[in-house]
């Protein structure tokens, strides 16, 4: 519950706060009449809407008590605009939706594509098939909002995901996740966009060529140095996608959830907006794709417009990414050191990319890559920017030779088999997800991985030793070298890996 | 009493309950029928099936038949009043739907699809190297490769001899007849269907023929049978041995079906009740090695008299039996399998409950009822619904129905009914419907449309998206697609009578590969599946032999070839 003024100035106020107190007090004074003054000036101009007569009052049960419009988010948003979205993001990130906000579902499954249940629902919430949570922020709170959850917070993937099979409530039709943190997922998202972008315009050309020399090419798919297999294109415009890995067959790179299968921040919002708290976006679940303005039949219509998904995208891109700390301690320093060195030696680095270099920080919603059933860039008449490198922990970042930012990602956004007959832990779940095999997952992205414990994708894991030592299938030969190691070089990569935290 | 309240009085039966209509006399329900009319005819209840949706995306459809460079008129005296086909097909090898159109009394044209991906229609006209003789006097034209050469050949329906142009390379047809041993007969040939019967390896030909103009007391009571062409055993075509299809009652549209899910389909033929005498709506068994026989009372086929113009097959209610689409002069016939038919062909017509009776001008002053000819189940918006086309057009000059009488494009909406959006479609011409071809002709994943109009020029509508009620000059995209390809060795190689079943959560949809149906007019190419909102789909093939393939999993806004026995799917890319 906010009034949104009070809200927006509070929120810049928190999030302006420097290290040094006496700077922080007149930093704040500052920040503070900025903030009076643009709201003064941005208020009229905001793209909010109220969302009903009885919202503003303090004691209102309604989580959400204004709606941002979509139409009036456009072009590269300025500083203070795209603050003022991500504040009003926040704030829907931390809200404990109410069924004054539309909360519940009765009446539709959990499925991405929206779907009725058999029957009506007969408890508000579901720990298997959800609604399972109040708030995003209350399972992503590890070790602040937008962080990781513990064992507690995991949730299911479960077989109805896509379906009707959702009315079951039995686990064991279910995979259990642990909940991922999010921060730098814009850089994430953004690194998908342009790997994605290479490897169909690799498509395009090796078709073209084929189609020139009338004979059958293949093409190696390397896009930032990550190698995704083979594609054949033959002279009638034919792809054989036999020999592609770790990606989907349309070249597409889906970062987000420990599949990987996601394309976007925004399709993911959408679709944990219903799953765990049976709040509808409207543009999966409105009127244009089911006919219906309350198709969860929890007697409220349009629950959650294509601005608030925006607002909620754009808090989320413009997370900070995790860093890593030089350790005040000169042993920690001096092992930290030794452990970058063996993590490299022991070729994790292979998957676990230091990091990847990415073009432009400009981040467009909508983005390039969504589907119907996800605003695309062709169905608005506008498209907002939100230019990352506005944000205060862009100029941290470091550049290139060749101009570009260096993302100390960790990873290498591509999906590798995990687990073999000898080394299964990491091989775990019951049901294989959106077309992708049950033991195959995208590399975990280790920034932050210090912050983030649980580990392992079930978050059954206590230590990084522990889920180091499980890594197997492609990942066998790194870990079989790192279990052979001296007990001190592998508490070296522990502290290395220890080095790399989300900054709070 | 006219024509028009006999249609609204066959309608008129289905405001009541399913169970109450079979006890009720057809005369009851006539009287019913009768009280009725005004209502019909004038209450909200008519407009409510006719209403602008303001939520279903509504495809726009530009007509662009001089950029696309095509200019053609389907024209000639009455033999011409039906007919007016086109086919599209691939004649050169590289995947985009080229474009064959009957003319009546002017040649038959080719036009080759020069369309750039994503943009504006275009196509070159090509001259055919055949006798100018042949490509005169075409009514019809369906495309399927008869000798199994991966060309696709033409069946031109024609009033006198019917040819076969059989393909070749970079759309070079030839003459045929004479080597397949098609003699083609010397009939009104107005309609035409193909099936590959189990093991054998060419196809059987249907052809429908219309009135017998030499016969006594011609054109009253005066149908010419039809005819049933099964290949030989000889390693090429040999259609020398034709069957007689007996009785036959002017046929305008059929199509091979598998009603009943057999495995064995039957043949479906709809015919004109303008010409017959004592006739009805035909169904035929075509059992292998045997003779066909009619589907008789005792097979539990009901009477039926229309003025049957186009057939159209989909399964839109997702329970494996396909649901037809008849065309006719006032009400289309919606007709679904009684659930409670006991393995019968007895069919309850659920047109007006779904809102698809389509029976006069949606649009206009003109309140006369509708004269109905192409039918065509598609998905035009890409929302994961069928939708139902239907070309509309006066006969000639008949006083008693609509002289303004623009097609049909009716989006199936989630509640199972059909809207109808011609107007905001873009589509309500004053023409003259007849045959029709839709396809996605410059491969952005969204069906376009062609209209053969009788003595006017043919339409060529380019579907650019959904309207944008923010910006109207800017159109929106729609939902996500799918278009598949099917090939298999052997004969039969473009799979025609499998299945195709195509699952995205919860919804199962369905494609059935046809050769007939439709108002003189068969397409052969991608078969296009709207998503809506889902991303990815599994598809399941059901051979025409039967077997199942096993699971592909493809994602949207892809074309999917698959080749019998692959293990993974290819993706098309066009240039």
């Amino acid at each position: 519950m906010f009034n949104s003024k009070s809200h927006f100035f509070k929120e810049f106020e928190m999030k302006s706060r420097p290290a040094s107190k006496t700077n922080a007090r007149q930093s704040g004074r500052k920040f503070a009449v900025f903030v009076i003054n643009a709201s003064l000036i941005v208020a009229a101009a905001l793209p909010y809407s109220h969302a009903g007569g009885i919202s503003d009052k303090p004691w209102s049960e309604k989580a959400i008590t204004d709606h941002v419009q979509q139409s009036r988010l456009t072009g590269i948003l300025t500083t203070q605009e795209l603050n003022l979205l991500a504040a009003k993001g926040k704030k829907l990130f931390d809200a404990k939706f109410t069924v004054l906000d539309g909360a519940g579902r009765p009446l539709a499954t959990h499925a991405i594509i929206p779907t009725k249940r058999k029957r009506p629902i007969q408890k508000a919430f579901n720990r298997i098939s959800g609604p399972d949570a109040n708030s995003c922020a209350s399972c992503h709170n590890q070790p602040v909002t937008g962080g990781a959850g513990d064992f507690n917070l995991n949730v299911f993937s479960s077989e109805g995901f896509t379906g009707q099979g959702s009315d079951s409530t039995d686990p064991q039709f279910s995979n259990e996740r642990n909940t991922n943190h999010i921060f730098g997922a814009g850089l994430i998202e953004l690194l998908a966009r342009e790997m994605t972008a290479e490897l169909q315009e690799l498509r395009r050309k090796v078709l073209i060529d084929t189609r020139n020399s009338g004979q059958s090419q293949t093409v190696r798919l390397i896009t930032k140095g990550v190698d995704f297999g083979n594609l054949t294109a033959s002279a009638d415009g034919l792809v054989d996608l036999s020999e592609i890995q770790g990606i989907d067959t349309d070249l597409v790179i889906r970062p987000f959830s420990q599949k990987g299968v996601i394309t976007s921040l925004r399709q993911f919002t959408i679709n944990a907006l219903n799953q765990h708290h049976g709040m509808q976006a409207m543009e999966r679940f409105g009127q244009r794709w089911t006919a219906e303005a309350d198709f969860d039949g929890d007697g409220l219509p349009n629950e959650v417009t294509a601005g608030d998904i925006s607002a909620l995208v754009a808090w989320q891109a413009t997370l900070a990414p995790p860093v890593v700390f030089k350790p005040e301690k000169q042993n920690w320093q001096q092992a930290s050191a030794k452990g970058m060195k063996l993590f490299g030696k022991l070729e994790c680095t292979n998957c676990h990319l230091p990091s990847l270099p990415l073009d432009s920080l400009k981040f467009a919603d909508p983005g390039p890559l969504d589907a119907a059933g996800t605003l695309r860039q062709s169905d608005s008449s506008t498209q907002a920017i939100y230019d990352l490198a506005k944000t205060e922990w862009a100029a941290s970042l470091p550049r290139n030779a060749d101009g570009q930012v260096v993302v100390p990602l960790f990873g290498d956004l591509k999906r590798h088999v995990m687990s073999d007959g000898e080394v299964n832990k990491l091989g775990n779940e019951l049901l294989s997800q959106r077309f992708v095999a049950r033991n195959e997952f995208i590399t975990a992205e280790l920034w932050g991985i210090a912050s983030t414990m649980p580990y392992g994708h079930r978050g059954d894991m206590t230590t990084l030793d522990e889920v180091i030592t499980a890594h197997g299938g492609e990942a066998r030969l790194s870990r079989d070298r790192y279990v052979t190691l001296s007990e001190q070089d592998r508490l070296d990569i522990i502290a290395y890996l220890k080095t790399m935290v989300i900054k709070q | 009493m006219s024509i028009f309240k006999l249609q609204y009085m066959a309608a008129s039966r289905n405001f009541l309950p399913r169970k109450n209509r079979k006890m009720i006399p057809d005369i009851v329900s006539m009287v019913i029928g009768a009280g009725l009319i005004i209502t019909v005819c004038s209450t909200s209840r008519a407009n409510e099936n006719m209403t602008n949706p303001n939520f279903s995306d509504i495809p726009q459809m530009q007509e662009q038949s001089d950029k696309a460079g095509i200019s053609h008129v389907y024209d000639g005296p009455w033999e011409f009043f039906v007919g007016g086909g086109a086919s599209a097909m691939d004649c050169n090898g590289d995947r985009r739907p080229d474009l064959a159109m009957a003319g009546g009394t002017n040649p038959l044209q080719l036009f080759v699809n020069k369309s750039s991906t994503g943009g504006v229609l275009s196509f070159e006209a090509r001259k055919l190297e055949i006798d100018a003789e042949d490509l005169l006097n075409v009514l019809g034209i369906y495309a399927l490769d008869i000798d199994n050469d991966d060309h696709t050949d033409l069946v031109l329906l024609r009033l006198g001899r019917n040819i076969i142009l059989k393909g070749g390379p970079d759309c070079a047809f030839t003459r045929a007849n004479e080597l397949f041993a098609i003699e083609g007969g010397n009939a009104w040939t107005t309609s035409f269907a193909a099936t590959f019967e189990k093991q054998v390896k060419f196809p059987t030909l249907a052809f429908g023929n219309y009135v017998d103009r030499d016969a006594p007391g011609s054109p009253w009571g005066t149908c010419h049978d039809n005819v049933l062409l099964r290949p030989g055993k000889a390693e090429a075509p040999d259609y020398s041995s034709p069957t007689s299809l007996t009785p036959g009652y002017c046929t305008l549209s059929m199509l091979f079906t598998d009603w009943n899910k057999s495995g064995t389909p039957s043949l479906r033929v709809s015919n004109d009740r303008q010409y017959y005498r004592g006739g009805e709506e035909q169904l035929w068994h075509i059992n292998k090695h045997q003779p066909p026989r009619l589907y008789s009372r005792e097979d539990g086929w009901q009477h039926l008299t229309i003025w049957g113009m186009g057939i159209a097959e989909a399964d839109i209610d997702g329970d494996g039996f396909p649901e037809y689409a008849l065309t006719s002069m006032g009400d289309t016939k919606l007709q679904s399998l009684d659930p409670q038919a006991n393995g019968l062909p007895v069919y309850t017509d659920i047109a007006w409950e779904r809102g698809a009776t389509a029976h006069r001008p949606y649009t206009g002053t003109d309140l006369n009822p509708s004269t109905g000819w192409h039918s065509q189940f598609e998905d035009f918006n890409n929302d994961g619904i069928l939708d139902l086309f239907i070309a509309k057009g006066n006969v000639e000059k008949m006083p008693d129905f609509a002289n303004f009488d623009p097609d049909n494009m009716m989006l199936g909406q989630p509640t199972g009914k059909f809207v109808e959006v011609g107007e905001q479609s873009g589509i309500a011409l004053a023409t003259k419907g007849r045959g029709a071809v839709i396809t996605d002709f410059n491969m952005d994943g969204m069906l376009d449309l062609v209209v053969v109009n009788r003595s006017g020029p043919a339409s060529v509508f380019r579907n650019v998206g959904a309207r944008n009620e923010e910006n109207t000059d800017k159109s929106k995209s729609m939902g996500n697609w799918l278009q598949i390809e099917l090939q298999q060795d052997g004969p039969n190689r473009d799979a025609v009578g499998a299945l195709i079943s195509i699952k995205s959560g919860n919804n199962d949809r369905s494609r059935r590969i046809n050769i007939g149906g439709g108002h003189a007019s068969g397409s052969l190419g991608f078969v296009h599946v709207g998503l809506g909102v889902a991303e990815r789909a599994m598809i399941r093939i059901k051979w025409p032999d039967g077997s199942w393939s096993s699971t592909y999993r493809v994602f949207a806004n892809q074309f999917v070839v698959i080749k019998r026995d692959d293990v993974v799917p290819r993706y098309w890319f066009p240039q």
